[in-house]
């Protein structure tokens, strides 16, 4: 019931408890009238005009006036009560009529008011249902599948290409545990995290076309705002054609090498025989040309021998052959071979040794790879002048630290992090025989880390660079 | 003046077996190229050299089958595998039946003369004990 109908009740029974004891009050009146008649009968006749002109004053002032002017006679006495009656009548109506108007105006704006709520609720709901729809449709036709699976390892909903890629139809799997049906690694891969950026790649045989699929699925956990694990959420593509391309990539790339170095041997050998001058005697012209030539077939063989290399390393072929070395030997070795040509660019080549290093189990052949690399590229980067140390030491027992520092141009920030990946060359240059195939670096990180140790790279631009890597013993 | 030492090159390649033998010669060696593992088969038997280079990967009969036929009639003749490819697997696969060494085709040809010289005298210690 609304506060104004019981307001309005109240003032109804006020009324009548006031009506009431009015009633008795002119009861008792009437008996002391009779006492005061003449007095009375005095005053009513001075006051009755005045009474007629008040009837538009307040009801008390009304009651007041009407009790005043009671005598004994039944016909007033009618009269005053009629009266009263009239007044109290037309008071509770006037009373009835406003609350009920005001109750009416109140559960109007009430009205009004749950009418826009709900019209908004309504707007709510609709562009929900909208944006539900929206998310649906892109879920289903993403071409990626999409697994969601809930914090009792239960699966709450997956897509069409899911369905597709797991061989597994969503009725069937979903509210039940993801593991059943589903092979051991695909079960791995979909629930547990993976810390990996890439994701996780899985390999199986699908039953219906019987060839071997490789799906990558890269899973992230799904928390509510309290961080707490609700779920987690699996995305998984299809990478068999491309697993197939980088395989056949891979081999193309190694059978190709292979293919160029038979003829690059045969010139090479030609050459190294006209040069010898065991096939007769040369003139100087000759000798000056024969000797670019040679040079560039030089170079032409390191390029294919790094993009050979580093399909080995890609197709994980490259084995090393491990015997203990003194890494000093190996050292001095590399920067005998690399002197002349440092030499030729007016660049000194330093070393600084600890001579009680501990031999090291490493491939001699790959390692010099990785000084020749190292030390070619502070040559290659360092101007007329400038220095090149090579140091050496114990850094922890079982860890040998090697350093290669030079005084070249060094290496912006933004280029730092890109100096190991592949195919990439520093764009600026001191002189034209800095080229390659961009893969030197990477092909050094790859044989450190094959051997178990780590490089990186600390450097300024214009203040030189430093490439360090450690080596377990 | 004694007997020359006689090198058999067996290799397809003959652009990298011409000037590998001409500078056999002029070192002073007996030089002979067969291009496939049958004639040198053939070769072997009519005329044993004292030293073979042989290729892995050749047409008619490759290396590896050249090897071990080989060895079926002549257990003693040094031979020295050639490759173009260093670390070639192949070339580890068939130490077993009786190499004197690997040569890198890519190699300076003066390493081939130490490599010839170093295993003739081996080869001859080992005789002669």
């Amino acid at each position: 019931m609304s506060p104004s109908i019981i307001i309005m009740f109240v003032v109804a029974a006020a009324i009548s408890v006031t009506i009431a004891l009015i009633l008795g009050n002119l009861a008792r009146q009437q008996g002391l009238a009779r006492l005061k008649l003449e007095e009375e009968e005095r005053r009513r006749h001075e006051d009755e005009e005045a009474s007629l002109l008040q009837q538009n004053k307040s009801l008390g002032e009304n009651v007041e006036e009407v009790l005043s002017q009671l005598t004994d006679s039944d016909k007033l006495s009618r009269q005053a009560s009629q009266r009263i009656v009239d007044i109290f009548s037309r008071e509770v109506k006037k009373h009835i009529e406003d609350n009920t108007k005001q109750v009416a105006k109140h559960y109007e704006m009430i009205l009004e008011e749950k009418t826009k709520d709900q019209e908004i609720v309504w707007k709510k709901y609709n562009s929900a249902l909208v944006e539900k729809k929206q998310t649906d449709a892109v879920i289903r036709s993403v071409a990626e599948g999409l697994v969601v699976v809930g914090p009792d390892g239960k699966v709450l909903m997956m897509n069409p290409a899911a369905e597709k890629l797991l061989g597994v139809s969503k009725k069937e799997k979903v509210g039940k545990p993801i593991n059943e049906d589903l092979r051991e690694e695909q079960l791995i891969t979909l629930t547990k995290k993976n810390n990996e950026t890439g994701g996780k790649e899985i390999e199986f045989a699908s039953e219906s076309d019987e060839t071997k699929r490789i799906l990558r699925a890269s899973s992230a956990v799904i928390e509510n705002e309290n961080g707490e694990t609700v779920g987690m959420v699996s995305v998984l593509s299809d990478i068999t054609r491309q697993k197939e391309l980088e395989r056949m990539k891979t081999g193309f790339v190694a059978s190709v090498s292979h293919e160029l170095r038979t003829p690059l041997i045969a010139i090479d050998k030609s050459l190294q025989l006209i040069l010898s001058k065991t096939t007769g005697p040369l003139s100087e012209t000759q000798e000056q040309f024969l000797t670019i030539a040679e040079r560039n077939l030089k170079r032409l063989s390191r390029l294919i021998d790094d993009l050979l290399d580093m399909s080995k390393l890609e197709a994980g072929k490259m084995t090393l052959n491990r015997q203990p070395a003194a890494m000093a030997k190996i050292i001095t070795d590399s920067v005998f071979a690399m002197d002349n040509w440092a030499k030729s660019k007016s660049v000194t080549i330093a070393q600084n040794i600890d001579e009680h290093m501990p031999d090291v189990n490493v491939d001699a052949d790959r390692v010099t790879q990785i000084l020749n690399n190292l030390i070619g590229n502070a040559i290659k980067f360092t101007p007329a002048q400038g220095t090149i140390t090579v140091s050496a030491k114990t850094k922890k027992p079982g860890e040998i630290e090697v350093s290669v520092r030079d005084t070249g141009i060094g290496i912006s920030a933004e280029n730092l992090v890109k100096v190991f990946d592949k195919f990439y060359q520093v764009g600026e240059r001191v002189s034209t025989d800095i080229s390659g195939t961009g893969l030197g670096l990477s092909i050094v990180k790859e044989l450190v880390e094959l051997h178990g140790g780590k490089i990186w790279v600390d450097s300024e631009k214009g203040q030189g660079a430093i490439f360090t890597f450690i080596l377990p013993v | 003046m004694g007997k020359l030492i006689s090198v058999l090159l067996v290799d397809d390649e003959s652009d990298y077996t011409q000037p590998m033998a001409f500078w056999l010669k002029s070192k002073g060696y007996d030089v002979f190229s067969v291009t496939n593992g049958q004639d040198a088969i053939t070769f072997i038997k009519e005329t044993p050299p004292d030293i073979v280079f042989l290729d892995i990967n050749m047409p008619i009969m490759d290396g590896p089958t050249t090897l071990r036929k080989i060895r079926e009639f002549n257990a003693d003749i040094p031979i020295i595998i050639i490759s173009a490819y260093i670390d070639d697997p192949r070339a580890k696969g068939i130490t077993s039946y009786g190499i004197s060494g690997v040569f890198y085709k890519g190699s300076d040809f003066n390493e081939g003369l130490t490599l010839i010289e170093a295993v003739l005298r081996t080869h001859k210690n080992l005789k002669n004990k």
